[in-house]
């Protein structure tokens, strides 16, 4: 028999998010499960040159801070108010206050006071002055808002539009 | 590259290159107020777009968000709620889905 005496425990395994997420929602009533995006195939093409040598953008699930739009954290709750509909892009050579209040993160265990942890653009443009790569000029923000249908057919290919304007090779997605 | 801290939802959608860190949600970079885990996140986030050899590569962060994984049970995890508290989050649900609809409406994405 195995000695299985050195195991970690079974429920220190990454989280089963969309199978808690959904017996979460049919617990409180909603029997209409959400559907993730799901491919069979996943796109792939190698960097055509070392990092060193390319453009890299940084693209961001958080909100620019937003001062009529109510509480947005640190440890805020959960504020749809806050959401954004449209792409948008900022100067990656100035500091954002960006935000993730509309967006559900684990509060019970982190409370948003530190945004490096979801938005590192401080910390990608000192890797960029170390010449590990060159920084897109701008970052782009990506709506969230429930509609995957938006998010393909609308919001991801202005981003590819505004990666292409800049000349980006490369992209670092940052979803929270 | 994605760096992000919900393995399966990553996975399941089939993704290039893929850094995962088994952190609460809202923490992809690295942990609060440590620009050390901060730095090699971001650093070995380089390395995974470097050297992938190919689609759905996935590197797990040997960083621990804590000693234990006990954290791992809370997040929206009916066997640690009170029916009360199971209540409660039903009526704020609604509230917030009532707020996103208008929102969605004002903008001409739903009708």
């Amino acid at each position: 028999m195995a000695d299985s005496h050195h195991f970690a425990p079974e429920y220190d395994a990454p989280i089963e998010y969309m199978r808690r997420t959904r017996e979460y929602y049919l617990a409180l009533g909603y029997d209409n499960p959400y559907r993730w995006a799901h491919y069979v195939d996943a796109p792939f093409r190698p960097l055509g040159k070392p990092l060193k040598a390319s453009t890299l953008v940084l693209i961001t699930t958080a909100a620019l801070y937003q001062p009529d739009k109510g509480d947005q954290g640190p440890g805020a709750p959960y504020n749809a108010a806050a959401k954004f509909y449209t792409v948008y892009s900022g100067d990656t050579s100035i500091d954002h206050d960006t935000r993730i209040s509309h967006i559900g993160y684990d509060r019970k265990h982190t409370t948003a006071t530190d945004s490096n942890t979801w938005f590192p653009l401080p910390l990608m443009r000192e890797f960029a002055r170390e010449g590990r790569f060159t920084l897109a000029k701008r970052f782009h923000g990506a709506p969230t808002n429930r509609s995957q249908r938006v998010t393909l057919e609308t919001d991801a290919p202005e981003i590819l539009a505004r990666c292409r304007q800049d000349q980006v090779d490369a992209a670092l997605l940052v979803p929270t | 590259m994605v760096m992000g801290a919900a393995k399966d939802i990553v996975e399941h959608a089939g993704v290039p290159r893929f850094l995962f860190s088994d952190f609460p949600l809202g923490n992809s970079g690295g942990r609060p107020h440590e620009p050390d885990t901060q730095r090699f996140t971001l650093d070995l986030a380089l390395k995974v777009f470097e050297s992938a050899p190919g689609p759905r590569t996935t590197v797990q962060s040997p960083l621990r968000w804590a000693e234990d994984g006990d954290w791992k049970l809370d997040y929206n995890n009916l066997a640690r709620m009170s029916p009360q508290e199971v209540a409660e989050r039903r009526a704020e649900f609604d509230k917030v889905k009532q707020v996103a609809l208008k929102q969605r409406q004002a903008v001409g994405l739903s009708s």
